[in-house]
């Protein structure tokens, strides 16, 4: 029905939030609404547009029918001058008195919520200004164009029902459209791009977390490694001790034995310190309890 | 929003030549009161009527809190064409109605103008 | 519309070669109201030529057949002083015909008092004021009402003057000329009011003394008592001429041919009559309606034709 402005880019920008696991949920939520709600707009917009086309074609077909019967009440007035044999104009203006004859009275009906004002006729018979107007010739006449002009306006009143209604109507559906188009286009990703950055921000946090999990298993690693070697250490040199007393003349053997060992232990730590960056999924596998 | 103004809008105006306002007020439409601004809710205007007056005129029945509708001449309407065309409020209602020596056009009618451009030609 | 209206426009123009170039100078479209103003004028301009070679008494003739004019015109202008009406606007919706000398000065007074003693002093209808109406009616009357009463006064007195003043031929015509018009006047009156609260006193003021419906007293009275059409078609059934008019219009104006075309068409037959005598000043008179009924019958068929009512248009009275 109507062509959309392309929606800049910065209305979809994800809103200014903590990302946090509470904003995300509260996140999650106003989507949810703001889908619900887009369908019931939608509907809402719906039903009005209907009823909406439905007023339109009857202003058409009325505002035909107003040409006819206007032409028909113009007539009328004719055959009066005709009867009279001159304008009554004057003396119809004259007597108009301080309360209208012809009324109308404003009722409400109720298209989905919204409230459209219905006109109707409201002629009080006790008025009549023009009794007296004719009397002396052309009274029928007047009487007979009094009526028929009644007739006219209250064609007219229908009239302007319907068109206070399209007026009306086309006021609702463009701010329904324009809200439901604004959830489309506009809540709704936006939204969406805020969850979305919400989860890349917890994302984030999820590998610092476990980068710095990471590291501290590190360390206990060193310093497990560092306890074993120190237990194999204190084991060998029990041992020693032991080879010792069994053997006491191979002594020199078993120092040289015991510092060997222990280079070998640096040079095996370094190696693992290269290894854990670039296996870091074979232990997330691993020790992967601790993490999660 | 609107509901609550209707509902002391009785009266009907009219502005015409002498024909038209001569049928409305015989239909009884007419009202005629002391009150300052509300003296007359209907106006004659002729072909010699300025466009200046018409406008007052237009101005002064579209303020006017107790008229629910303004009917208005369609030849008198196409003097003063953008202000109604402009008139986008809902009260009072603006009907255009024939009058004797001009009959109805609808190509000119601000409402109808506003349909067909809605729904293109139905 | 325009074409249809170019169209007849143009047909109106010349068919009417009677009145001469009367619609040669319209350069906008021609409307009905414009063609009936033209007509109009015509008329003023011939009755104001024969007026102006007139001698008496034929002078004095003419200047009551302009009375019934003044008669609306000044009722104009005492419905413009009572509601505050810009003087000059009125002046101009006045009939030209029943125009006199001292008119503009009445439409300078600003009170009804003032124009009361107007009237009663300057205008030449100042008899028919005294005989009937005083100041306090003028307020407290409804416009119409007044209408009625002076015209009643009105056509006593032409009534008076035709028997009195003129001679043999003229008096004899002029007198059922003006019976019918109070008899057209008296129906009319009372149907009229058969929905208003008027009593019947009121009403017996408004009736005029004469015609044949006023010389019976018995008639006269039950009319002005009557309720209901009804009664007034039993009524009507008696009196002679007039009894074939109600046998055709069931109710008001219902059927194609009203009453008041009824009444029309037998003025004009009565006018027609007129023009049978010769050298009479009542053929001024007949004159004068007959074209008057001419301008209405004109009226009427361009009304027909601009509002596209073609099926309507054989609806005019044709005696002639």
């Amino acid at each position: 029905m109507k062509i959309m402005k392309p929606i800049s880019r910065a209305l979809r920008r994800p809103e200014q939030v903590f990302p946090t696991r509470m904003t995300l949920g509260v996140m999650k939520g106003k989507l949810k609404g703001a889908q619900t709600g887009h369908s019931l707009l939608k509907r809402k917009s719906e039903a009005l547009t209907k009823r909406f086309r439905d007023i339109t074609k009857r202003i058409d077909d009325a505002k035909r029918k107003m040409g006819r019967v206007m032409q028909t009440a113009a007539f009328s007035l004719a055959e009066v001058s005709y009867a009279t044999g001159g304008n009554i104009g004057f003396q119809v203006q004259e007597s108009i008195s301080n309360n209208a004859r012809f009324k109308v009275k404003a009722r409400q009906e109720n298209v989905s919520g919204v409230y459209l004002p219905q006109f109707e006729a409201d002629i009080n018979e006790s008025i009549n200004d023009f009794r007296m107007t004719g009397l002396g010739r052309g009274g029928q006449q007047v009487q007979r164009a009094r009526e028929v002009y009644s007739k006219a306006v209250e064609t007219l009143v229908d009239l302007a029902s319907l068109q206070t209604a399209f007026v009306i109507l086309d006021d609702v559906i463009k701010v329904t459209n324009r809200r439901v188009n604004a959830i489309e286009h506009v809540i709704i990703p936006r939204t969406e791009n805020t969850i979305a950055y919400i989860n890349s921000e917890l994302d984030e946090l999820d590998r610092e977390e476990f980068y710095r999990l990471k590291k501290v298993q590190e360390k206990k690693q060193i310093a497990t490694a560092a306890a074993d070697a120190e237990m194999a250490a204190k084991k060998l040199r029990e041992e020693a001790e032991r080879l010792n007393e069994l053997e006491k003349h191979e002594t020199e053997d078993v120092e040289k034995l015991v510092v060997k060992s222990e280079e070998d232990k640096e040079d095996k730590g370094e190696a693992d310190q290269e290894k854990t960056v670039d296996t870091t999924e074979l232990v997330a596998e691993t020790e992967g309890d601790v993490i999660f | 929003m609107a509901s609550e103004a209707a509902k002391n809008r009785t009266i009907l105006a009219c502005m015409g030549d002498e024909d038209t306002i001569t049928g409305m007020l015989l239909a009884g439409i007419g009202q005629v009161t002391n009150e300052p601004g509300k003296e007359r809710n209907f106006q004659i205007c002729t072909d010699d009527t300025k466009s200046e007056e018409l406008l007052a005129k237009f101005e002064e029945f579209t303020t006017r809190d107790d008229i629910a509708i303004l009917l208005i001449n369609q030849h008198l309407a196409d003097v003063i064409r953008l202000e109604v065309d402009s008139f986008t409020a809902p009260f009072p209602a603006i009907l255009e109605i024939p009058s004797k020596d001009h009959p109805y056009d609808p190509e000119k009618d601000s409402v109808l103008r506003r349909v067909r451009r809605l729904f293109g030609d139905s | 519309m325009a074409d249809t209206s170019r169209g007849w426009s143009a047909d109106t123009r010349t068919r009417l070669s009677h009145y001469g170039n009367f619609l040669a100078d319209i350069n906008q479209t021609l409307s009905t109201s414009v063609i009936e103003q033209k007509l109009n004028k015509k008329l003023i301009e011939d009755f104001n030529y024969i007026k102006s070679q007139a001698t008496y008494p034929l002078s004095k003739f003419m200047d009551y057949i302009t009375y019934s004019y003044m008669i609306d015109n000044i009722l104009l202008i005492i419905t413009g002083t009572i509601h505050n009406r810009d003087k000059g606007e009125i002046l101009k919706k006045c009939n030209p015909l029943g125009w006199f000398d001292t008119l503009p000065t009445l439409s300078i007074t600003t009170d009804l008092n003032s124009l009361y003693e107007t009237v009663l002093i300057d205008t030449p209808l100042a008899k028919y004021f005294h005989n009937c109406l005083s100041i306090d009616d003028l307020d407290d009357l409804n416009i119409e009402i007044i209408r009625n009463i002076l015209y009643k006064e009105y056509l006593e007195d032409f009534y008076k003057f035709c028997l009195a003043e003129l001679p043999n031929p003229t008096d004899e015509i002029m007198e059922r000329l003006l019976s019918f018009e109070a008899d057209k006047r008296t129906i009319n009156i009372c149907i009229n009011s058969l929905d208003t609260d008027l009593s019947s006193d009121e009403k017996l003021k408004m009736l005029p003394s004469i015609g044949l419906l006023a010389s019976n007293d018995a008639i006269k009275y039950q009319l002005s008592e009557l309720s209901d059409l009804e009664n007034l078609k039993i009524l009507m059934s008696s009196v002679g001429p007039y009894k074939d008019f109600f046998n055709d219009s069931t109710s008001a104006g219902a059927t194609s041919k009203s009453l008041e075309d009824s009444f029309y068409e037998y003025e004009m037959n009565l006018n027609r009559n007129a023009f049978t005598q010769q050298f009479t000043y009542s053929t001024i008179w007949a004159f004068i309606k007959s074209k008057e009924q001419e301008i209405r019958n004109i009226t009427w068929i361009s009304e027909c034709i601009a509002q596209n009512q073609k099926d309507k248009i054989n609806n005019y009275i044709s005696v002639y």
